[in-house]
């Protein structure tokens, strides 16, 4: 065991991954020489060379289509989109192409891509470096989404992901990149995309969450628990495909439910899973489900902390579904 | 009343709001020259000259960049989008820039911009030509989002867009520019954010928008002969959206089916059924359900393609299981 934070959690999984398999290699802005923005291709360049860790033009586009045309070749790219909030350039080769590689081809080729792009707000990088893109790739059949919560989960998902024949949008929680550390175990291990888990056990209420949302809701839960109340925290892990069965199963037992999310509130994700939830499980539910949610705006750089949702805002809706 | 095509609709409003207004000018691929790839510009070239009909190169991303500099310069450029699936090139100024400079300048700049679109699926157009984003740009806070239906929505609601000092995604049906209907005459507008009641009903409310409409009045015919009368929402404007309309018909029918074209998992139909649930979680009497697109690229072949769309018999199903 190591201890580690989410940042150097994902710099092992990189290092071990290229040590394994030589097609994996790692391209984008600054992931070189610099290491990345963040440090998380750190020490990559000097490993493993230039060959296997490109840096690239200010180009998102051509990023990632020079990932999809490697990946069809058999190459195992993962490249690195500085931020979230740069995706947008690079739109139509994500859904138009990597996303729909599988399919067009009638199962010839795939495009094993994993875009690693940190997101999300809390650090005061106003709205062109805070923003929350997730609910996109969920509406885009073809990606799978993947979102870890902590140092552990971030280095079994990104293995997981760069072994898998599918291409994953890999969102890593830049508001917690260094913000604690925990133990890693430094042997080989993944974690399956797809099931959620259970971070939190509870029978009162359900709050689902992912990213840096799963230390707002424990804030939470611990405030709740000082009033007698038991809240479950679901950590989603894989946003798509969703783990509905962990979802209900959870709801079930508690038949009250909260989703978090820092994204825009309106065709949020949250949206998706609250209206599963309710087309699945409505019986159960005691009261209506809360989202709480970043706000309809574009993100805010000095109303940053109003926007996001924080423990004190997911305490009221824990207090809201239990007193409906 | 005359009757007007979709696209002749369409034309008629761009036409007018260019007389009324020197400051609106079009821009898109073959928008002059060729009149439109679908033909909405038609006679519009001659009419106003190249000055104000630009064709522009195959360079989305620089149609919508150029519309937003023009658009905070002062004019009220309206951009076509030759179809949907090639405004990914554009997203980045769509989502980035379009939708947040308004906030970004603290009011102080408007971007006047109407991006018209069409989207569609059901043609054999295979799987990147035949997508549905209206779920991404009401997920983008800062812009508007229309999806008219009938002729006559889109001449009054294309001409509220162009008057309006907002971003605009104006989202047209490529399936729709044949269809007629009647269409009021010189400057008829029609408010943004205002859902219509397409059809009166009791038992239940299904709630649609472009030409997932059809696929419910299809739908409600069909239900009449079971004996199950359904009312039937035009939400015309998706973002905002007109919950008042909405909540009414619920209050009245307490059972809802959302219909739309695009992929189900964050479909903006879960938007809509959560708003229901948060403003109403007493009035349903059954969980709300969606008949959506299924979740995988459109497929090429004729029967794929149909097995991945909704139709009018899914939503009778889905409707009869709710009892």
């Amino acid at each position: 065991m190591a201890e580690m934070t989410l940042l150097q959690a994902i710099n092992t999984a990189l290092h071990e991954e290229m040590a394994r398999d030589e097609d994996v290699v790692v391209l984008g802005e600054d992931v070189g020489v610099n290491g990345g923005v963040f440090r998380a291709t750190e020490g990559l360049y000097q490993k493993f060379g230039a060959e296997r860790v490109m840096d690239t033009p200010l180009s998102e586009s051509g990023i990632i289509g020079s990932a999809i045309g490697m990946a069809v070749y058999g190459l195992k790219p993962v490249p690195e989109i500085q931020f979230a909030d740069f995706i947008y350039p690079a739109f139509d080769q994500i859904v138009s192409e990597l996303a729909k590689m599988r399919y067009r081809s009638g199962g010839d080729f795939t495009s094993p891509v994993v875009v690693r792009t940190p997101y999300g707000g809390g650090i005061r990088g106003g709205h062109y470096h805070s923003q929350s893109p997730e609910a996109y790739f969920c509406h885009t059949p073809g990606l799978q989404v993947v979102i870890p919560s902590n140092p552990y989960d971030a280095k079994g998902l990104l293995k997981s992901a760069i072994r898998g024949e599918d291409p994953v949008i890999f969102m890593e929680p830049k508001k917690i990149y260094r913000a604690f550390k925990q133990d890693v175990p430094q042997e080989d291990y993944v974690i399956p995309i797809g099931p959620a888990n259970v971070v939190r056990s509870g029978t009162d209420v359900s709050v689902f969450c992912y990213g840096s949302m799963v230390q707002v809701a424990e804030k939470a839960a611990n405030k709740a628990s000082e009033d007698g109340y038991q809240v479950e925290i679901v950590d989603l892990r894989t946003l798509y495909p969703l783990d509905i069965q962990t979802i209900l199963n959870s709801v079930k037992k508690t038949g009250r439910a909260i989703v978090v999310y820092e994204a825009p509130k309106t065709c949020g994700y949250g949206a998706e899973i609250a209206a599963t939830i309710a087309e699945n499980a409505i019986e159960y539910l005691e009261a209506p489900i809360i989202r709480v949610a970043g706000l309809d705006t574009p993100f805010p750089y000095t109303l940053e902390y109003v926007y996001m949702p924080h423990p004190a805002r997911v305490y009221r809706a824990i207090q809201d579904v239990l007193n409906f | 009343m005359p009757e007007l095509t979709y696209r002749d609709a369409l034309n008629e409003a761009l036409r007018e709001e260019m007389e009324r207004d020197e400051n609106v000018f079009i821009l898109g691929e073959d928008v002059g020259f060729y009149q439109g790839s679908y033909k909405v510009s038609r006679g519009l070239l001659s009419e106003f000259g190249a000055e104000r009909v630009k064709d522009t190169p195959i360079a989305e991303e620089v149609i919508i960049g150029s519309a937003i500099g023009a658009a905070m310069g002062g004019l009220r450029p309206v951009a076509e989008l030759m179809t949907v699936n090639f405004s990914l090139l554009a997203m980045d100024q769509i989502i980035n820039h379009a939708a947040k400079i308004h906030y970004m300048f603290n009011g102080q700049i408007k971007v006047p911009l109407v991006i018209r679109t069409p989207q569609g699926s059901g043609k054999q157009l295979g799987a990147q030509h035949s997508q549905q984003f209206e779920t991404y740009f009401v997920h983008c806070p800062g812009l508007i989002v229309i999806a008219p239906a009938t002729p006559a929505d889109a001449k009054g609601l294309l001409k509220t867009a162009i008057r309006d000092d907002n971003p605009i995604v104006f989202l047209e049906n490529q399936n729709l520019y044949g269809m007629k209907g009647e269409v009021p005459g010189h400057d008829f507008t029609l408010p943004i954010g205002k859902a219509t009641v397409f059809k009166e009903g009791q038992d239940v409310t299904l709630i649609a928008y472009s030409n997932s409409l059809y696929i419910a009045q299809q739908a409600a015919s069909e239900l009449n002969k079971k004996g199950i009368s359904a009312e039937i929402i035009d939400l015309r404007t998706l973002q905002p959206l007109d919950m008042e309309t909405i909540l009414a018909s619920v209050e009245k029918t307490h059972r809802v089916v959302i219909v739309s074209e695009a992929w189900k998992t964050g479909n903006i139909a879960a938007e809509i059924a959560m708003r229901i649930q948060e403003a109403g979680f007493d009035l349903l009497d059954a969980p709300i359900q969606r008949v959506t697109a299924k979740d995988v690229p459109m497929p090429y072949n004729k029967h794929l393609e149909q097995a991945a769309l909704p139709h009018a018999a899914d939503v009778v199903d889905t409707v009869m299981a709710m009892a």
